[in-house]
């Protein structure tokens, strides 16, 4: 951007030249108002850059906020995030009490008596009743775990857009102390916990491992 | 090598279901001597109060993992030479490397039947 229009400066040279041997307070006073007239197209042209930036700023701070708000924190903070914990601490209780009757029953059939078969077949009936209705845990916490992989893909869903929206790039390193404690203790201790099928090894590979 | 049946077992995992799977399993196969424990450092106290024929542990355990429970066995002379089987769903090939280095006499993943126990059993005891 030009400082201001070049007519201006041959004005305010015309106007030197022309009182350069007697300089009067008026003249002062009209070279500031022709200096005035010169900044001012500067100015003009200024103020629109300037207020042109601070708009898009602007613009940029309220799509933020918009796309703050779309990610919906406290609910996923207060409510979406608790309910998906407590649906899977249910998820261990249920096949916590699943897996314990199941072995009950077992046991049961096992320390049976069987000297006396009908007595013996009363017992295994009754016991492969109870194995039948404990398995219905794996319907309950079906249901459970999808509501889980509903919360789950709903913030998958919020931050994809929000990275995409404020064009993140992932910072290195731990957010905390007590993170980088833990992946340290995993790395040293090995801790990779279970595969999923097909990522880990599986016994028979193992035992050529021993062989 | 006949397999002396009376020998304590000790079972170390953080879970009471695993326990008592592999309890049910070893009583199945014919041990009666079963003791448990929930981690590597209430397994260490164990071992070294007690004289155990076979340690069947998990890997996944805190404060101490079994893991760290091998290399501690494997290092006090006393215990040094006490057999020691993995069980456990850490199976990446580095794991399985990891603990073969440590002195592991064999390694089971989970989930496993009765067979693959009484296999790996009688294969640490015909070395």
């Amino acid at each position: 951007m030009a400082l201001a229009d070049a007519s201006h400066f041959d004005r305010l040279v015309d106007f030197l030249k022309q009182k350069r041997d007697n300089v009067t307070f008026n003249d002062i006073i009209s070279l500031a108002e022709v200096s005035a007239q010169s900044l001012q197209s500067f100015f003009q042209a200024l103020d629109a850059k300037v207020y042109g930036e601070l708009r898009e700023i602007a613009q940029y701070i309220e799509t933020m906020r918009h796309e703050i708000g779309a990610l919906q924190v406290n609910d996923l903070k207060n409510s979406r995030i608790p309910a998906a914990g407590e649906e899977l601490g249910a998820i261990v209780r249920a096949t916590e009490e699943a897996t314990h009757t199941l072995m009950e029953c077992a046991e049961a059939v096992m320390a049976a008596d069987a000297s006396d078969p009908a007595a013996y077949k009363a017992l295994v009936d009754e016991k492969m009743l109870v194995i039948f209705e404990a398995c219905s845990f794996q319907d309950i916490t079906g249901q459970r775990i999808a509501k889980v992989v509903e919360t789950l893909q709903h913030i998958e869903e919020r931050v994809s857009r929000f990275a995409n929206v404020v064009q993140a790039k992932d910072i290195n390193g731990f957010l905390t102390e007590s993170e980088r404690a833990r992946a340290e203790r995993k790395e040293k201790l090995l801790l990779h916990g279970p595969q999923l099928a097909g990522a880990g090894v599986d016994q028979s590979k193992v035992d050529e491992l021993f062989a | 090598m006949a397999i002396d049946m009376s020998m304590p077992v000790l079972v170390v995992d953080d879970y009471n279901t695993m326990i008592r799977i592999i309890r049910n399993l070893l009583k199945q196969l014919g041990f009666e001597d079963v003791d448990d424990a929930s981690d590597g450092s209430a397994a260490l106290s164990k071992l070294r109060g007690k004289k155990y024929g076979l340690v069947i542990s998990d890997w996944n355990m805190e404060p101490m993992t079994g893991y760290e429970l091998l290399k501690e066995v494997r290092q006090d002379p006393g215990l040094a030479k006490t057999p020691f089987i993995m069980v456990t769903a850490e199976s990446k090939t580095e794991n399985v490397i990891a603990a073969k280095k440590a002195g592991v006499n064999n390694y089971i993943v989970k989930p496993f039947n009765a067979q693959t126990l009484k296999t790996k059993i009688e294969a640490v005891f015909a070395e």
